[in-house]
């Protein structure tokens, strides 16, 4: 799939400082990623048609896919299509091998492994997708919702995920031993260590 | 082509009350019989009751009082998955000194698959790691087992009446015992175990234990009958104007899951113990010999016995089917697996015409008329390099390759439906069989082989549609 920058620069990545971001992943397009976030080797972010902003002490594992895709009926060269944002909140976790595409996701959200979601969804905070749920409609999943079930059934509980301070805090610690980390903003290629 | 291998495709015939047909991976052979068996034709005995997430063994007395649940085990009232024990560190108030706090542990319930915890309906987080979680009691119960313990009374009766019936219009030299008939009558209202058991003794005593209950003072229960009202309790007012909270209403499953109570709303469904599950062993009903015993260790996936058809009845696949024509002669070729060590020799005979098990072919078949003959299975046979290969002389028309224990052979088809459906042929195997269960005649002198015998079995094919 040809980048199609959005017409302004800053078509490399944003990485903040602190965050920690395998080379082996792919990122392409106009990403922001914040600080104390994870990003395994073999996850893909790329930004199509419009930048990706992603917030602090996000995880983000392997062959996780997160797109900003243009919808299905347009192409790539049509005039006067707005470049829509996508905007990912704080302590999310992103497991193995999920993609998601929606536009809006807020924080303490857990996709878990192969979910997939679609464009048109919108997760608030405290949102659960199970392993395996696609969850295509076009509708904003009330807080603390929990998506399970090959049915993808749904039910509320009452607390919301914990964020993994703890994982998030080994992995900053392991991966620059076994990987080379891409550069941060500050212009240094190994994050600052809490 | 996986979908050849598909089980379902070759079926044997079993004779039994029914003539089941279904494929050799799901059949038994009794080999004392020396006939096929189904699921259908054996007797189910229960082993032993475990719990499939703990793996505990549990004796069927102490499982009939837990009324088959797991002591330590709980399921997920949610989603029916076994929940799991998880521990928080929350300060609690030392017991010695209320104004400093220290870290204790709580344990609470959890689900690893719909997220599900104990503290959404409420439960507190206890201090055990097990043991600590009780089932709410049902308000019924004292009822319940009033009415249970009346009505096995009634049926006592009733039974040593039907008995004393019986035994009176008896010869009195004939043998007192129970008829077969008390014995294996169904149980009514959970009761004739007791009776059961009496069976193996003394005939004798088993009509003094008659003469026995009739004396005793046993002790009547009277039940209160159950009172019908004219009032029920009226609907709330806004039953028809408020808004449903969809999360909060339990699906049919989980409010049956919990027939005691039934609860309409999610915060009220509270997790169960584990249900145990069985060991099963299997007997033919005919010579009542096990055809399947498992070991007795829950974590162990072995049997005892395992009289199983695919170790003993050369098992026919299909390999590779052409294009099916109407009315034209296709060659299908099949593969012939030989279960046992030593040569089996097999013949192949076409359904006549009128056959009474014939009732499902659509096509004619053409099956080769001479006798094909299986190696032995041997299980050094790969690592033997000095090996001969016996050189069995097969007729290429008939054997298209030969592989250790495996042949494959061509039977040529011929459909004569031209409807949609699969193209189904059917056919008779005659192999011989050589029983090891048999008993040695001390008589004979040295080795001598066992005798063979000749099954027959009605096997049918599922060959697919005919591609136009």
């Amino acid at each position: 799939i040809p980048i199609k920058p959005s017409g302004q620069k800053g078509t490399c990545a944003n990485i903040a400082a602190g965050a920690v971001v395998c080379v082996e992943s792919e990122i392409r397009g106009d990403v922001t990623i914040g600080p104390r976030t994870v990003v395994h080797p073999k996850a893909r972010i790329i930004a199509e048609a419009g930048p990706i902003i992603i917030g602090e002490g996000n995880l983000i594992e392997e062959q996780a896919l997160i797109i900003n895709s243009y919808p299905e009926n347009i192409l790539p060269d049509t005039e006067g299509v707005e470049p829509k944002t996508m905007t990912i909140g704080i302590n999310n976790v992103f497991e193995v091998g999920c993609v998601s595409q929606a536009l809006k996701i807020g924080d303490n959200n857990v996709i878990e492994s192969k979910a997939d979601l679609g464009k048109n969804v919108i997760l608030t905070s405290g949102c659960i997708v199970g392993a395996c749920c696609q969850v295509n409609t076009c509708e904003v999943i009330p807080e603390n919702t929990v998506i399970y079930g090959s049915n993808c059934m749904r039910r509320v509980q009452t607390e919301r995920p914990q964020p993994q301070t703890l994982q998030l805090d080994f992995l900053m610690k392991i991966l620059p031993n076994y990987h080379h980390m891409k550069k941060t903003v500050k212009g240094t290629s190994t994050p600052v260590r809490n | 082509m996986a979908s050849l291998l598909q089980p379902d495709r070759v079926l044997y015939l079993v004779h039994g009350e029914k003539k089941i047909r279904s494929p050799l991976s799901t059949l038994y052979f009794c080999r004392y019989c020396s006939e096929l068996r189904s699921l259908e034709c054996v007797s189910h005995e229960v082993d032993s009751h475990y719990c499939p997430s703990c793996l505990e063994n549990m004796p069927s007395a102490e499982a009939k009082l837990k009324k088959n649940r797991c002591a330590n085990c709980f399921d997920c009232p949610c989603c029916m998955h076994t929940l799991s024990t998880r521990a928080t560190n929350i300060p609690a108030p030392l017991p010695d000194d209320p104004s400093k706090t220290a870290m204790k542990k709580a344990y609470y319930l959890a689900c690893g698959f719909c997220r599900w915890t104990s503290r959404d309906v409420g439960m507190a987080d206890k201090s055990v790691a097990s043991g600590g979680w009780q089932e709410p009691d049902n308000p019924h119960t004292q009822r319940i087992n009033k009415l249970i313990e009346y009505y096995q009374q009634l049926a006592q009766r009733e039974k040593l009446e039907r008995d004393r019936k019986k035994l009176a219009r008896r010869r009195p030299y004939m043998p007192l015992a129970f008829s077969q008939h008390t014995i294996h009558v169904v149980e009514k209202y959970g009761l004739g175990t007791r009776l059961q058991r009496q069976r193996p003794g003394a005939p004798i005593t088993s009509l003094a234990g008659l003469s026995l209950k009739e004396g005793e003072d046993q002790k009547e229960i009277n039940i209160e009958p159950a009172q019908a009202l004219d009032e029920v309790e009226p609907l709330p007012e806004d039953c028809y104007t408020r808004p449903i909270n969809l999360p909060e209403v339990t699906s049919l499953r989980q409010r049956l899951l919990q027939p005691d109570f039934q609860p309409a709303g999610a915060s009220q469904l509270h997790p169960k113990h584990k249900h145990l599950l069985i060991k099963r062993s299997l007997r033919c009903r005919k010579c009542e010999h096990n055809l399947s015993k498992p070991e007795f260790n829950p974590t162990s996936i072995k049997f005892k016995i395992q009289l199983v058809a695919v170790s003993y009845i050369p098992e026919v696949r299909i390999m590779s089917i052409p294009n099916l024509r109407f009315q034209k002669e296709c060659q299908v070729l099949l593969t012939l697996t030989n279960p046992v060590e030593n040569i089996t020799h097999v013949t192949l005979v076409g359904c006549e015409e009128g056959d009474p098990e014939d009732i499902n072919s659509t096509a004619k078949v053409m099956v080769p008329t001479k006798e094909l003959v299986l190696a032995g299975k041997d299980a050094a046979a790969e690592y033997d390099e000095l090996a001969e290969p016996q050189d069995f002389q097969d007729d290429p028309d008939v054997v298209a390759f030969r592989k250790s224990n495996k042949i494959g052979f061509f039977i040529k088809v011929v459909p004569q439906r031209e409807e949609d459906g699969d193209v189904t042929v059917s056919f008779k195997i005659r192999h011989d069989f050589r029983n090891l269960a048999a008993p040695i005649r001390p008589s004979e002198e040295g080795d001598a082989p066992a005798e063979a015998i000749w099954l027959t079995h009605h096997v049918e094919l599922s060959l697919g549609p005919i591609i136009a």
